[in-house]
């Protein structure tokens, strides 16, 4: 009895769009970057490259630049000079639709969180999976539960941004930001106003991914508590525009 | 006089700059809908309910009041002054052409706007100021998806739907005051479907089509232009409504052109 032919399922739009960028390339690069908007300092450059697996923090002051390489990561905004690659692709090269696609392999937690006010928690949390990815509703809402569940939101998931506290705001941005299951995460300040404890562990689940290997995490901030600047594998102190290594 | 000229320019190509922004904001609005995931389409359509219910439900006492007001003045004025001259035989074509065809759609668009086209652009003006577009891009979710099309969808069902309702109430209340005036049913009944056409129908859908899409596309095209800051939010929420009222003003004398053609 022969069987029907195999038919290899035709890539959805998504898959296509995620498979964009450079085979084995680091999942972000900034080369040469000029934060200080300064052309007489050409030795003053920012060169980072945050490999596979690796969580890399960059430290430094409001005028810095520091809080531009989130939004320059994201292609929301262009560098003045210099090179951004995330996965091997300039993303502030893409058209803007393309971008948009592009941009669902970053998960991404902006300063001040980001929520949508109008929306509960939960329904921030589900935002990127109804709109970003084309599961099914039932398997958005299994997956939404099981965030829900994981980062200890079930009882204000049905709040709005307004009436939660500090913590559980930030917990649902960073949940939203990893509901994708991304290969890279970009987090602007997500452990300012909260416990050493509460940033270790929000740290921990935004390390692991959903297979259990290591996720590339890149994190920007003024400042980090001794305990999470610990779990980084690289500390980047941003002085005078350029890319100074510390001990974590 | 080369001062006045360039003035004069500079107004005309700010327009057409905003024509076309426009125009390139309503096709990305369409093209937004080939777009929509699965589960995008399920909350699309939730959030389009809601907007129907706030847009058209709750307007629904409105619109039946103004409806029914405006149908008995103009009837009751009509039916007394046609009849000093014995032309009650063109009460039909004042009911029809008057309210149904021209004021009916114009006020319903214009109650539509008055509340909901303010609502949508200061809602698209405050999600600006906020950073929650630029949160939405980030995630890679098209903001058009989200936060236009739903609206714009909504308030074409809306106004079509209130168009239809404030015909159906004119009609009725049209009847009350012919009665009063006193016009038997059965004629009054006969001479106003003698002056219904089909065309009537197309007209209040194609109305319904094109003011429902202006009365979503100004408001949020204001709305998401805003850059300044919270102080501009009251000013987009201006612009929005004027140019919605104005747009429903030329495309119901463009509806006129075309439909006598």
């Amino acid at each position: 009895m022969s069987g029907s032919p195999v038919r290899e399922a035709r890539p959805s739009w998504l898959s296509t769009a995620l498979k964009w960028g450079v085979p084995d390339a680091p999942p972000l690069v900034y080369a040469a970057l000029d934060l200080r908007d300064r052309p007489d300092h050409p030795d003053h450059r920012f060169d980072l490259t945050v490999e596979a697996g690796t969580a890399v923090v960059a430290i430094g002051d409001e005028d810095s630049g520091v809080g531009d390489l989130g939004s320059y990561a994201l292609g929301l905004r262009r560098p003045i000079s210099g090179r951004v690659e995330v996965f091997g692709a300039p993303v502030g090269a893409l058209p803007y639709y393309d971008l948009l696609l592009f941009r669902r392999r970053i998960g991404y937690h902006p300063v001040g969180d980001g929520l949508l006010q109008n929306l509960t928690l939960r329904d921030n949390v589900a935002l990127p999976l109804r709109f970003a990815s084309d599961h099914r509703l039932a398997v958005v809402d299994d997956r939404v539960a099981a965030l829900v569940e994981d980062f200890r939101l079930r009882a204000a998931a049905a709040l709005r941004p307004a009436a939660a506290n500090e913590e559980d705001r930030r917990r649902a941005a960073i949940a939203r930001a990893l509901a994708l299951d991304p290969d890279l995460v970009v987090l602007e300040a997500p452990f300012d106003g909260l416990t050493g404890r509460a940033a270790q562990d929000l740290l921990d689940k935004v390390r692991r991914r959903d297979d259990g290997s290591q996720r590339a995490v890149f994190v920007t901030a003024q400042d980090l508590v001794p305990s999470v600047r610990r779990m980084m594998d690289r500390v980047i102190k941003v002085v005078d525009g350029a890319a100074v290594e510390e001990k974590p | 006089m080369t001062a006045v000229v360039a003035a004069i320019g500079h107004s005309g190509a700010r327009r057409l700059s905003v024509l076309g922004g426009l125009a390139r904001f309503a096709l990305g609005t369409f093209r937004a809908s080939s777009r929509l995931t699965r589960a995008g389409r399920w909350v699309t359509l939730r959030v389009l309910i809601s907007q129907v219910r706030f847009t058209a439900l709750q307007a629904i006492g409105l619109v039946t009041f103004l409806a029914a007001i405006l149908s008995f003045l103009v009837i009751s004025q009509a039916i007394r002054t046609l009849g000093s001259y014995g032309a009650t035989n063109y009460i039909g074509t004042v009911v029809v052409v008057a309210i149904v065809r021209e004021l009916g759609p114009l006020l319903t668009a214009l109650i539509v706007v008055s509340r909901s086209g303010t609502a949508i652009a200061a809602e698209m003006a405050t999600n600006r100021v906020m950073g929650e577009v630029t949160a939405l891009e980030a995630m890679g979710i098209d903001p058009y998806i989200y936060l236009v099309l739903p609206r714009m969808l909504g308030a074409i069902i809306s106004v079509a739907a209130l168009m239809i309702l404030f015909d159906g109430v004119a009609l009725t209340s049209g009847f009350l005051a012919a009665s009063l005036n006193g016009m038997h049913f059965s004629r009054y009944r006969d001479i106003v479907l003698a002056t219904l056409s089909a065309k009537d129908i197309w007209l209040t859908l194609g109305k319904g089509l094109v003011f429902g899409s202006a009365v979503a596309l100004f408001p949020s095209y204001h709305g998401l232009a805003v850059k300044a800051g919270p102080t501009e939010i009251p000013q987009a929420v201006t612009r929005g409504v004027v140019a919605t009222i104005v747009a429903v003003f030329v495309s119901s004398a463009i509806f006129v052109v075309v439909a006598s053609g």
